[in-house]
Formats: structure tokens, sequence, C-alpha cells
């Protein structure tokens, strides 16, 4: 029987002085979530969300940065020759917000 | 000829047991039972002899790794030690891996066994075997699941089944079609009762549960009154065996008419939040459906998370490249955090409703897996040490018991065997060992497991 996943997860996430801060995710896959912060488009920070409903960033890199929530979608176990994934994906379940440093 | 309904029975030509049984068969046929689903109990003790209801056993299919789940080993050799990073739970000394933030908030209601271990073949299947029946494999005598077991010893105490196991029975892992989930010579009336449905679907449904479309109430009151005429000609005429079939038709009436099980089984019923807190998965929905079974009276609910190791994303981690290609890759992306989800909601919800003290909670699996990481990154079979564990009931949580040595390949002191957990269980559940026999082949009466429980586990 191969795993089924019910509805589109989605959760509310604010910053709040150095805290980001999320809602709990409603139709909640269960998987991977984390927080994911870019900068120019590019990843300079992952953190798994799923301990704590805040995370405070430690970031090196100055200017705006973006953060969202990830989860991990499955849809199959197919992985590419370098053990990757080729179908399951991590996909945004958040809103995104912008802040500086 | 004897006429049933508009049905004519050829009597006078010597009726045959088939006969009546294809007769029944088609009598019920569009009831769509389950044709193993036969729950009469010979000899049960009473219910109320029993502190600790219920049992709850989430079996991980495929078998997680001892160094990379709960018993991991940061000091050993990076070949040994995978990927994962322990983190101290709410215990004292006890670490488990980073990818269970919230099992490690709930260390002190579990009771880790760190030294399992079993001597024969590394197939999935063996290992099922030792860890639902607490035997090893004999082909003359299948030996039953522990939860036909309960279903002997204590019958039914409601209108569902005794025993059932979500969502579906364990399939293709391999080497064999038996993996100890059923009721073997205990017979057919101690079968569980397998769902065979996804709770995780958005229009799930108990098939067995749904009268078919077009057929109201009454043609059901007809079809209950032909198969009573059945059952009087063949009690005058058939074997015991044969009532107990009967029998098995008459609860499964039961079941199908019964707004109790439908409401059961109706995860709608349950709040949205509390079904996110279990994750809207396969593995999250018969978590709390298992809770719903036993809070309306089902005493043993098994959970398998998985029902194959081919193809899919499981605990089987060959990384293997082909069809066994499960990697570091799937446990942190899905396993552990579904588990993670899952088995913490069941404990919280069973807690918040009063019935953790009434309910053990075990989760097992078949083995361990390889001290040292194969070529491809992953890890393989190895029965010489895993770790499964306890809560629930009178289990004392908060332990460890027995430990493995510094690359986890064999226990370091206090060596579990598997029928040492199935003793535990049963003892958990107010079985006196010394006492209570099963009916073996011949009706010889013997002893349900050959061990003694663990007694660290208990209060």
């Amino acid at each position: 029987m191969e795993q089924k996943f019910e509805g589109t997860p989605k959760s509310e996430i604010r910053i709040d002085g150095p805290k980001l801060l999320r809602s709990e995710v409603t139709n909640d896959w269960g998987s991977l979530l984390r927080w994911v912060i870019t900068q120019n488009g590019k990843e300079v920070n992952v953190h798994n969300a799923r301990p704590m409903l805040n995370y405070e960033p430690k970031l090196s890199t100055k200017g705006s940065h973006e953060a969202v929530l990830q989860m991990w979608k499955y849809v199959d176990y197919k992985k590419d020759a370098q053990g990757e994934f080729t179908n399951s994906k991590f996909v945004e379940v958040s809103n995104k917000i912008t802040f500086n440093i | 000829m004897l006429n049933i309904g508009k049905e004519r029975v050829p009597l006078c030509e010597g009726p045959s047991r088939r006969s009546f049984l294809q007769l029944g068969t088609t009598g019920m046929a569009t009831l769509s039972l389950p044709t193993l689903f036969k729950l009469e109990a010979l000899g049960a003790v009473k219910n109320s002899d029993a502190k600790i209801r219920n049992c709850i056993t989430i079996f991980l299919v495929g078998s997680p790794g001892q160094h990379d789940t709960w018993d991991m080993k940061p000091d050993a050799p990076a070949e040994v030690r995978g990927k994962f990073k322990p983190v101290q739970t709410n215990v004292n000394g006890i670490q488990i891996c980073e990818h269970f933030p919230m099992m490690s908030k709930m260390m002190d209601k579990v009771a880790l066994i760190r030294s399992l271990h079993h001597r024969t073949g590394a197939t999935h299947e063996n290992g099922q075997r030792w860890m639902m029946t607490g035997h090893d494999f004999n082909a003359d005598s299948v030996k039953p699941h522990l939860g036909s077991v309960i279903s002997k010893v204590y019958g039914q105490k409601s209108e569902l089944p005794s025993n059932i196991v979500l969502p579906g029975p364990i399939g293709n892992t391999g080497a064999g079609p038996l993996h100890g989930q059923t009721s073997g010579y205990l017979g057919s009336a101690h079968e569980p009762f397998f769902l065979n449905s996804d709770p995780a679907n958005k229009d799930f449904k108990v098939g067995d549960l749904e009268v078919a479309q077009g057929q109201g109430n009454n043609r059901l009151d007809a079809r209950k009154q032909l198969l009573t005429q059945l059952d009087e000609i063949q009690r005058r005429t058939e074997s015991r065996s044969t009532q107990m079939h009967d029998s098995a038709y008459e609860r499964a009436f039961r079941l199908l008419t019964s707004p109790k099980a439908k409401q059961a089984f109706d995860l709608n019923q349950e709040n949205e939040k509390l079904r996110d807190r279990y994750g809207r998965n396969t593995f999250g929905q018969s978590c709390l459906m298992a809770r719903r079974m036993v809070e309306n009276g089902v005493r043993f609910v098994t959970v398998n998370h998985f029902d194959t190791v081919f193809n899919l994303s499981c605990w089987d981690m060959h990384a293997d490249g082909g069809g066994l290609n499960n990697t570091y890759l799937d446990y942190e992306r899905l396993l552990c955090p579904q588990f993670d989800m899952a088995y913490t909601a069941l404990l919280e919800d069973l807690q918040q409703r009063g019935l953790l003290e009434e309910t053990v909670v075990a989760v097992l699996s078949e083995f361990g897996r390889t001290p040292r990481i194969n070529p491809k990154g992953g890890r393989d079979h190895y029965p010489n040490a895993w770790t499964n564990f306890l809560a629930g009931g009178n289990i004392r949580g908060g332990q460890v018991i027995g430990s493995t040595d510094k690359i986890g390949a064999r226990p370091n002191d206090f060596p579990v065997e598997p029928p040492q957990i199935l003793a535990s269980i049963y003892h958990a559940m107010g079985i006196n060992l010394d006492t209570t026999m099963m009916p073996g082949p011949g009706d010889r009466p013997v002893r349900l497991v050959e061990a003694e429980p663990i007694r660290q586990l208990f209060s």
C-alpha cells in the first residue's frame, strides 16, 4: 500500500525581533518541515522546523533575507545516480517574509 | 428439496458441507464480508481480569537501523556511526537520533530495549515471526499472532473485533508468505480483522461496513433471516468447525449493522487539529484509527508501517540503487519525521483520554541493521542487535534495558530475545504465563511463549 498524503499543508510565518515564528501546520503531511532562508535567491540557512514553533537563525551575511517554510512532498522513492530524489521534492507551505540583518 | 427463501436446497440428494457454505457465501456476497472474519473465542478469560486492557503494536516493516535511530554510536568510526547526530532527551543520559525531536521530549514515557537479538536467518519474515508470535518458524504448527492469543484469552469485548490490523496485512517482504500475522493453530475464529483500506484517503471507508448501493435495511433483514435459517440447518448437519463459521457470519453481520462500529471507523468525527497532529498520511491516520479502536473496545491493534519493502520509501535501508533503494534521505525527510509525529501524537492522545495507563504501546521491528555502512551508503539486515521499545500500561518509562557494544554489533549486557518481549506484553496485559495455556496441536495445552517477562520493564 503506497502512502497517501491528504490535503495541502499550510502554515503562517512572521518575524518577531530576532525570531522567526510559525503557526501549526494544517493538513500536515508529517514529513520533514524546514526553515529555508535565502539571500539573493541563494540558500544561506536551512533548519529543521519540527522541534519548535520558533527559530532564531544565526546568519553571518548582512542585508535583506527571505524566509519560508518547506515540507517534503513524497511522490515516490525514485532517485538518480547521485542518490537524490527525482520526483519527490520540498515544496513551500507558508507565506514568505523578508527581513534585514 | 428444501426452500430457503427463494433458494432450493437439494437435501434428499445428501447436502454437502460445500453446498451449504456456497449458498451461505452467495447469500452474503453482496454484504462483502471478509471470509476470514471468524471471531468465536473458546474458553475466554473474563474481561474484568485484565487491568491493562489494550495493546497497540506499531510494526516498523523493513526495520530501522539501530545506529541511525535509538542506539546511536557517536564515538564510533564514521563508517559505523552514520550521518545523524544524537540529541539529549528529557531523561538524563538517554540520547536518541536528532530526527525524533518530539519523541526526545517524551522519553520519560518510553522504555528502550537496546539489546534485542535473534539467532535465525536475517530474512524479514524470520524477524516478523519472532516479534509477532514469539516463536521460530515451524511449518507443522503455525504459531498465532500475539493479537490472536489475546483474542483467544480475553475474547471480544464490544461489537468490534478483538484483534485488528491497520491499514492492511504485511505483503511481499521477499522470502515467503508467513509473517506471523495470522491466528495460526488457533484457527480462523481468532484471525485478525484486516482493515484493508487507507485511513488517509479523503473518501476512506471500510468496505465491509458499507451496505451495497441500493440495498436497504429491509433487504439486509431478509438476508439475516436467510442466514438464520441456514444456520439452523447447518447446526443439525454439520461439524463444530462449521458452526464457528456461522458464528463468524453472525458477528460480522452485527458489525455490519452496528452504528457504533461505523462511528468507530469514522475519522471525520475527529478534530481537524488532532488529525494534523498525527500527520495526514497513511501511518499517522492509522495510528489515530488505532486509538479510536481501543477507545471503542478493540483489545489489540497492530499498525503496520508499510506492507512491503520493495519500490517505496521504507525502513529497509539497503541503498541498493534498485528496488531496495532506501537511503539516509528517506530516513531524514520522510520516515523519522512521520514516525516521530504519529507515535508521540498517539502517546499524548491516549494519555489525555486516560487510556495510556490501560494500553501497552509496543514499537517492534524484525532486526537491526549492519554496523558498517555498505559501499552504496546503506545498511543491510542484522539480527544480532537492535532496539525496540514499550510504553503505556504499567511499563516504567525513562529507562534503557540492555546495551550494545561500541559499534552496536552485539548485546553488551542484558541480552534480550524476542520471546521475552512477547512474554512482557502478555504479562503487562494480566496474563499469567504459568497458568494460561493455549490449545496447541491436538488440543495439547502449550505455554504461550517460552520465556519470562522482563521484570525491569515494570513499575
